[in-house]
């Protein structure tokens, strides 16, 4: 590659040369950013405060959905922690079906892990606390730590504003 | 805390032992002294004076501890006023803790004493939670000894006596935990130091007292946090979400959450059980068994004692026995140990399974045509008698009685285990029988076996005398056996004693005497069958053993050392309610809120517990009193019960407050009480009984409708209720009070569909309303209405209708045409009564 470029440099600019290089092409629309982003649309899709901020907020309008320690300096564990909560994250999605409000935020305190979750009302209440029982010991012990799920339920989803 | 401050120089040197010391087996131990000293590992061991002692002899009476004076460097001096070291005390009259702050002469060294003994005592008192150890001077600072506390320092002073020297080897041996830096203590003295120490001595002999060491358990910091919260009027149990939606509102929802969660969790278990493979690995550090599947398969294959014995640790009890028959038949011998592991088993689960769901899952796998009809009968027998028996009933022949016959040698083992399992599954005599036999082969039972024996008693015999000399009968052969009773067992003859009638009465003040001489301290289960026995079914309570017994109960807090102890607070609270005494009661929650004792009572047992005290309280409490309880208990630390709200509104009725009861019944309507009859019918003779003012009013009519409401069909699958005639009449009243014409009309029209009359008040109600709301239409109706029923009041209602209402023409004309066959039936009407309920 080195010797290709060195190659090119020679030869005038005029003059295309079917390069065995690969040249990067940076162009302004492809710079966009589009991660955790809800595009402006005709207004009539409601989205919740977490959504309608994009992640360059966080810290500043957002907290963190996810707490723990992995992440300090000489900590370890980081990366068991994302892979963690993703798979928590889609547990949840699957377990309860269609009731998520929101994200849920995964707090860690030692190795007590509490998952607190924002729900809708569409399953009555006895059986949300069979779900909740069922989660909390299958995700104990598959992560052999204490699980705890903290739920609140609010009655529609509730949006920050429409895009 | 006083922390006496030491002077700089002060040292002990090591010097040769004087004749101050005698035969010091402390001299070669002084470092373990000092490790023993200044570690004190929470003994508590309190920081004196150096002292030096000129007499010639150490008094065997010593004081717990001992701080050690290091020499005096800056480390010593570090190690004396913070931990200190270990020093000697010696105490010249005795009960005084003698502090002359004598300097250590000729660098003799002081021996730790019974330091030893005392940081021994303390280090044991410690461990069995911070009693006092002995010695008459400590006790005036420290805490009130407990009784132990003085039996040790009786103890301590018999050992002072003569072997101080050994209990401080002892004790020193234990602990030498000291960090031997190396300047904390030396061994020679230096003369300045005792220069200045001699000055010291002149001080005189005053006397200090100093505060032990306060030692703090690991919990404490936390404990004390928790003091400082108060309970949370409005929030559920710990184990419901702390969610308006997710609230139980009422006792049955509580227990249907509950059970909800629960049912998610065996869910999970199941999963768990039958995918153990996502499951076991182990990354936790130190691994955490309980999160881990359960391996409930047995690893060892074939037919052999070991398979055997693994499938009893399993509790498989039906392999377990074909393995044993297996075994039996393959000739091979089984043990005498494994044989009596199998018989336990047997008889503990009474030949039924460990799991019901077991049970029906075999089921289908069983061949053996015996087993399979046994086992058959026993699920359906444990839902006849589940309230009974702790399990599926004995029946004749069944696998414990088969493998103990064909046994070719039992020992006294086998015989106890059969006697329990008999008695636990409700063959008494059997078991007395057995109890014969073991007695004939001359073999020893033990105290278990004595207990269940002693449970059986009531079902052995029928007359009150019998049952008690049967009881003493067995106690007797207990003490020729030389089998030293326990709790458990003056527990079950208080149990027998419950059916023994008025001997039982008498008895049971003995049999409390015995434990006490005994030294065995009562749990709550002897309280509790106590209770039962004095005031279970007797009206007028011959003695006041409720007050002693909760003067007992408040002081302390108790453990779990019985299964009965759990009914305690609900039968003492029963017995509370039946005697009619608050004060009892309050003191009964002043006892609950001792330490563990809340333990006790689990959410259905609290449940019952807190109903009765509120039904006390509402009987016997001022209305304010009565409300604050129920804001703050109500749907918190219990449910009301329909009758706790049927008080509570006898309570309103009683203090002329009835302007509560809308609020009343929007907490009914939460409880999911606003169908029941009784309280219907409570609610609205309540509400329509007197006139009140005109808020007041409309707040009833709206709860008349809510409840009219309940009585009209809505949604699919309510079955609405049927009226009554007074509930209907009340609405009625309720209605036209609050200027509801129309309402109530309509109301009126219910009476014909349910074939009732309404009363004169009713009607006179009605009137009065049409009047003040100007309908003269209704008036009409209502006449009509009255003369087509053949009331005696309807001349007196038309004839009122006309004076009273400005009457149209066609009114007039209207009411005039208004028939009523009521003069022949006139005396008719009057035996047919109008007030009919």
């Amino acid at each position: 590659m080195a010797a290709a470029a060195r190659g090119l440099r020679g030869l005038p600019r005029a003059l295309s040369v079917p390069s065995a290089a690969r040249q990067l092409h940076c162009s302004a629309v492809c710079l966009k950013a589009r991660a955790a982003r809800v595009r402006a649309g005709k207004g009539d899709k409601a989205v919740t405060y977490e959504q309608a901020h994009a992640p360059h907020h966080i810290g500043h309008r957002k907290g963190w959905l996810s707490l723990h320690t992995g992440n300090l300096r000489g900590e370890a564990g980081a990366a068991q922690r994302a892979l963690e909560d993703a798979f928590l994250r889609r547990f949840l999605a699957g377990t309860f079906p269609g009731l998520l409000a929101d994200e849920a935020v995964l707090k860690r305190r030692g190795n007590l892990l509490v998952v607190c979750a924002l729900l809708g009302r569409a399953l009555p209440p006895h059986k949300l606390y069979f779900l909740l029982g069922y989660a909390e010991t299958l995700l104990g012990t598959f992560y052999k730590c204490p699980v705890r799920l903290e739920l609140q339920t609010v009655p529609a989803r509730v949006p920050y504003k429409y895009l | 805390m006083y922390k006496p401050r030491l002077p700089p120089s002060r040292r002990l040197g090591h010097g040769p032992t004087g004749p101050h010391v005698p035969a010091c087996p402390a001299a070669g131990r002084r470092k373990a002294a000092v490790g023993c000293g200044a570690r004190h590992a929470g003994t508590g061991s309190t920081r004196h004076h150096p002292h030096s002692s000129a007499r010639s002899h150490m008094e065997p009476h010593l004081i717990s501890s001992a701080v050690y004076m290091p020499k005096d460097t800056p480390t010593s001096r570090r190690h004396g006023t913070t931990l200190g070291g270990l020093m000697a005390i010696e105490q010249s009259p005795p009960g005084r803790l003698q502090l002359p702050l004598e300097a250590p002469r000729h660098g003799q060294h002081h021996a730790v004493l019974a330091v030893g003994r005392g940081v021994g005592r303390a280090g044991r008192y410690h461990r069995r939670g911070g009693a006092v150890p002995a010695s008459p001077p400590l006790e005036e600072w420290c805490r009130p000894p407990a009784q132990r506390a003085e039996r040790g320092a009786m103890a301590a002073r018999r050992v002072g006596a003569g072997c101080w020297q050994r209990a401080l080897g002892l004790s020193l041996s234990r602990r030498c935990r000291l960090p031997r830096g190396p300047d904390s203590y030396r061994s020679s003295s230096s003369s300045p130091a005792l220069g200045k120490t001699v000055d010291n001595s002149q001080v005189t002999q005053e006397e200090i007292v100093l505060p032990r060491r306060k030692t703090w358990d690991k919990l404490a910091v936390l404990q004390t946090l928790a003091s400082t919260v108060k309970r949370d009027p409005t929030a559920a149990h710990y184990m419901f979400q702390d969610d308006p939606f997710l609230m139980p509102r009422n006792a049955a929802n509580s227990r249907l959450y509950s059970l909800s969660k629960e049912s998610g969790r065996n869910a999970a278990k199941y999963i768990i059980k039958n995918f153990p493979q996502y499951f076991d690995k182990t990354f936790a550090e130190p691994n955490i068994p309980c999160l881990m599947p359960e391996t409930l398969t047995p690893q060892t294959e074939g037919v052999s004692e070991e398979a055997l014995r693994e499938r009893i640790h399993l509790r498989m009890v039906k392999e377990s026995v074909d393995m044993f028959d297996q075994l039996l038949q393959a000739g091979t011998p089984v043990s005498l140990e494994t044989t009596n592991s199998l018989l336990d088993l047997v008889c503990f689960y009474g030949d039924g399974e460990p799991t019901p769901e077991k049970e029906q899952e075999e089921k289908g796998d069983l061949e053996e045509s015996g087993v399979n009809a046994s086992e058959q009968k026993a699920p359906k027998r444990q839902f006849q008698r589940g309230s009974q028996s702790s399990g599926p009933r004995w029946r004749e022949n069944n696998h414990a009685e088969r493998i103990f016959k064909i046994m070719p040698e039992k020992n006294a083992h086998s015989y106890c285990t059969m006697i329990r399992g008999m008695v636990k599954h409700g063959a008494y005599s059997k078991a007395y029988d057995m109890y014969i036999d073991l007695l004939n082969e001359r073999h020893k039972a033990d105290v278990h076996t004595f207990n269940a024996l002693i449970r059986a008693v009531p079902y052995l015999k029928e007359r009150f005398v019998e049952r008690w000399e049967l009881t003493k009968d067995l106690l007797t052969h207990m003490a020729q056996q030389k089998v030293q009773p326990t709790l458990l067992t003056f527990n079950s003859v208080l149990k027998s004693l419950r059916r023994c009638g008025g001997v039982g009465r008498t008895m049971s003040l003995f049999v409390l005497k015995e434990m006490e001489a005994l030294d065995i301290e009562p749990s709550l289960a002897s309280y509790e069958h106590l209770l039962s026995v004095h005031y279970k079914g007797v009206d007028a309570p011959s003695s006041d053993i409720i007050s002693e017994v909760l003067n007992e109960v408040e002081n302390r807090s108790f453990t779990a050392q019985d299964p009965d102890d759990a009914n305690f607070f609900t039968t003492a609270m029963q017995v509370c309610c039946d005697l009619k005494d608050i004060k009892l009661a309050y003191q009964l929650n002043k006892a609950l809120e001792k330490g563990d004792n809340w333990k006790f009572l689990d959410v259905d047992r609290s449940n019952g517990y807190w109903s009765k005290f509120f039904s006390l309280l509402c009987m016997m409490e001022q209305i304010e009193v009565v409300l604050k309880w129920y804001k703050e208990t109500s749907s918190s630390l219990f449910y009301p019960s329909p009758k706790n709200i049927l008080d509570l509104l006898q309570a309103l009725d009683a203090a002329n407050q009835l302007e509560m009861i809308p609020s009343v019944w929007e907490d009914v309507k939460q409880l999911g009480f606003s169908r029941r009859q009784d309280l219907l019918e409570e609610f609205l003779s309540l509400m329509s009984r007197d006139q009140h003012p005109s808020e007041i009013q409309q707040a009833f009519a709206k709860c008349a409708e809510e409840i009219k409401a309940v009585h009209e069909p809505a949604g699919p699958g309510q079955v609405p209720l049927e009226w009554t005639g007074s509930a209907l009449g009340h609405v009625v009243v309720l209605f036209s009070r609050a200027g509801r014409t129309q309402d109530a009309w309509n109301m009126m029209e219910h009476f014909q569909k349910i074939n009732r009359i309404p009363t004169d008040r009713v009607m006179d109600e009605f009137l009065n309303c049409a009047k003040q709301t100007n309908c003269p239409d209704e008036a009409i109706r209502m006449v009509k209405l009255a003369a087509s029923l053949g009331l005696p009041l309807s001349q007196k209602l038309k004839s009122r209708t006309e004076e009273e209402f400005e009457l149209s023409e066609t009114q007039k004309k209207a009411l005039e045409s208004i028939k009523w066959d009521g003069d022949s039936s006139d005396s008719d009407s009057d035996s047919s009564d109008s007030d009919r309920e």
